[in-house]
């Protein structure tokens, strides 16, 4: 019997850290890179979402493409709804809900230094995306509510960076990150992991990666590496109108849809 | 209570620990580490565990015949000439895809006490 199975995903990719020094400045944004330099306390707004830095660190990132702590702790029942909201109303930010929470003895300090890390890696990758208009940082006094856990400008930038080498190794086209998804005709589809199916599960030619992402209670990053995987694999593809591509003829031969998913991939590059 | 730090630390009080990371299996991303890192690099050493949890925890070969947990795979374990690595899978109520890497000397570990220790501690870093 022949195993049907999914594209391997690629080698998670490690970043030549010698290369990143060469570069001018090493990261994803000077503007961040100086404000860590200068040890500054404040919010950088930038097209995607927000960056808190304390003392030229980040403490709390937030992007409406990635689901917050509330979003991870209350899909799943870790919190009831109403013991979160409660908890946020009283802090100023979600850090500071969270820490509320731990106090109280509703969250274990494992659990929420975990969310709190994977929300803000997640929100940051989208943060530092590149971006068409220019970031402003707000500087704020010190004693803002309490920090989870900090994270250095160039540890997130580094992440960042690897991140979509990572995203771009498993399937260099980025058309499914954003726009809604619809399962493609496929004759038989590859076995699929667990994790996968939950999501192909909610996709339904409306809700997009960010969406899915949020109803599931996962990272956007993570679910992002699926849908890539999935796009890969054929299983997916974007539901939007593609722009009509003249003179090709539409065909469900399975060659000639993967010859054409090649080529929009080539063309991504 | 234990933060991801204390979690670590407590782990390389186990006997023989050398190095010790808490890894997100999806990105590859270290969220902690504590000790030496395995190849002296711990970014690349947590990519690297990171390929072979996620392979472990996707396959269907190596899941229970009730797979109903996520993951289906409580650890891997790798021995060599002088070390042990225990890869235990951190079960957690939120949706999540982390594991603890724990580098275990060969002569002075003991695999079973440390697979059992390691199974508790990660219970107690995110269930209290």
């Amino acid at each position: 019997m022949t195993a049907v199975t999914t594209t391997p995903p690629p080698r998670l990719p490690v970043r030549d850290k010698a290369e990143a020094r060469d570069r001018a400045w090493g990261g994803v944004s000077p503007m961040l890179t100086r404000l860590a330099a200068e040890r500054a306390t404040g919010v950088l707004v930038r097209e995607r979402g927000t960056l808190h830095l304390a003392e030229g660190r980040v403490v709390h990132a937030e992007s409406p493409a990635a689901p917050g702590l509330g979003a991870l702790l209350t899909a799943h029942g870790t919190l009831d709804a109403d013991t979160w909201r409660q908890a946020a109303d009283e802090a100023t930010e979600p850090p500071g809900a969270g820490l509320l929470l731990v106090a109280r003895g509703r969250l274990t300090r494992g659990a929420l230094e975990l969310c709190h890390l994977e929300t803000l890696y997640d929100a940051a990758y989208f943060v530092l995306a590149p971006s068409s208009t220019p970031g402003r940082f707000r500087y704020t006094g010190p004693g803002r509510s309490g920090a989870v856990r900090a994270v250095t400008v160039a540890a997130l930038e580094h992440e960042t960076l690897r991140r979509r080498d990572l995203l771009h190794r498993i399937w260099p086209d980025p058309a499914t990150d954003e726009a809604p998804l619809l399962r493609a005709d496929t004759v038989a589809l590859p076995g699929l992991t667990a994790r996968q199916r939950a999501v192909l599960h909610l996709v339904d030619g409306v809700r997009t990666a960010p969406e899915i992402a949020r109803a599931m209670g996962r990272p956007a990053f993570h679910t992002l590496v699926d849908v890539r995987r999935l796009a890969a694999a054929g299983v997916l593809v974007r539901g939007a109108p593609q722009p009509a591509a003249p003179a090709w003829p539409e065909t469900t031969d399975p060659d000639i849809t993967l010859l054409k998913r090649l080529r929009d991939a080539l063309e991504s590059l | 209570m234990p933060g991801i730090d204390e979690c670590l630390l407590e782990v390389m009080q186990l006997p023989g620990a050398r190095g010790a990371a808490l890894v997100d299996w999806t990105s590859g991303l270290a969220l902690g580490i504590a000790g030496e890192s395995p190849g002296g690099d711990y970014e690349t050493a947590a990519a690297e565990a990171a390929e072979l949890a996620r392979l472990a925890a996707e396959h269907r070969a190596f899941a229970p015949d009730d797979d109903i947990t996520d993951p289906p795979v409580e650890d891997v374990i790798i021995s060599n000439r002088d070390s042990y690595h225990v890869l235990c899978f951190v079960q957690t109520s939120f949706d999540s895809s982390v594991f603890l890497h724990l580098w275990l000397a060969r002569v002075e570990g003991n695999l079973a006490l440390a697979r059992i220790r390691l199974g508790e501690m990660t219970g107690r870093l995110v269930l209290g």
